[in-house]
């Protein structure tokens, strides 16, 4: 299982990741408030895509069997695991648990 | 070329939040602009002047359809993506130029996957192609990740190097089939789509 602190770690890894892809002046502020979508986001969905390449492969490697982020339970939710950090950190550890 | 397989697909291609209209020679300012700025730095290099812009945009062979990405709400430019190589008889194609050069009037919109999605309707649904083939500098990571995530296959380095944002790189040649469209890509273009409609502005392109 993935407790809270290791999953805001695989998120934030996530996003480490990411700004070494982007350019000068498009790298974005990791920390649990960051908005990851939606028209107050930094975060283009070029850039959402790899977030969530990077946050899958981890997790599954994690967990020893592949994790999907983007089913369509998960965006059927009331509040959509994408919408920041915190709800994607809970998310993960939310995963981790049923597949425990 | 079969005109009249073809010619449906030279007419604007709605979509949700953006629409595919075709590139007219009014566009060569614009989409200079972006084909000169940071973003697209990992394209091949291109016109250097309007005039050299506008000269290609009247030069595309009927072998190819080239779009400009358009928000479906304000009718506003946002990009450029395209068709080439299309091959009836082969009944393949090779999707190009996708670059989203305004990318602030895109915010919150799935203006990148919807494009795409509209694209690969063209090629599979409309003119029924079988698979489409691709290349990427090897520094364009971000997008590799995003066509590979899309349900494109690797098949490895191409022999063919070219020169891209200052140095020679490999290419890396993508592959999608009919087969995976279906399965992999669609749902996933349409989950990331159905994401934005639960967004803070999910009212904003209705």
């Amino acid at each position: 299982m993935i407790e809270s602190e290791e999953a805001q770690e695989i998120v934030f890894d996530a996003l480490r990741t990411l700004n070494g892809e982007l350019p000068e002046g498009e790298k974005v502020e990791v920390g649990p408030g960051l908005t990851l979508f939606g028209v107050d986001s930094p975060i283009d969905s070029l850039a959402l895509v790899s977030l969530i390449v990077d946050i899958e492969a981890a997790v599954s490697e994690r967990l020893g069997h592949e994790v999907v982020l983007t089913d369509d339970r998960a965006m059927s939710r009331d509040v959509v695991p994408f919408s920041n950090v915190q709800t994607l950190t809970d998310y993960v550890v939310e995963l981790s648990k049923e597949q425990h | 070329m079969n005109d009249a397989l073809i010619e449906p697909c030279r007419r604007v291609q709605p979509g949700q939040f953006v629409r595919l209209r075709p590139i007219r020679l009014g566009d060569a300012e614009l989409t200079l602009g972006w084909r000169m700025s940071r973003r697209a730095a990992l394209l091949n290099a291109g016109a250097q002047s309007v005039g050299e812009q506008a000269n290609w945009i009247s030069r595309r062979p009927v072998g190819e359809l080239n779009y400009i990405i358009e928000t479906t709400a304000e009718g506003v430019s946002v990009g450029t993506l395209s068709l080439v190589e299309i091959d009836l008889a082969g009944r393949g194609a090779e999707p190009a130029r996708f670059l989203i050069g305004e990318e602030e009037r895109c915010r919150g919109l799935p203006a990148a996957v919807e494009a795409l999605k509209l694209l690969y309707g063209v090629a599979f649904d409309q003119l029924g192609l079988l698979s489409l083939s691709g290349c990427l500098a090897q520094d364009n990571r971000r997008m590799l990740k995003w066509h590979k995530y899309m349900g494109m296959e690797e098949v490895g380095l191409l022999e063919r190097r070219a020169y891209i944002n200052g140095r020679e790189q490999g290419l890396i040649g993508l592959r999608l089939s009919r087969a995976d469209y279906t399965e992999v890509t669609l749902p996933r273009m349409n989950r990331l789509i159905a994401l934005a409609t639960r967004g803070p502005n999910a009212n904003k392109e209705s």
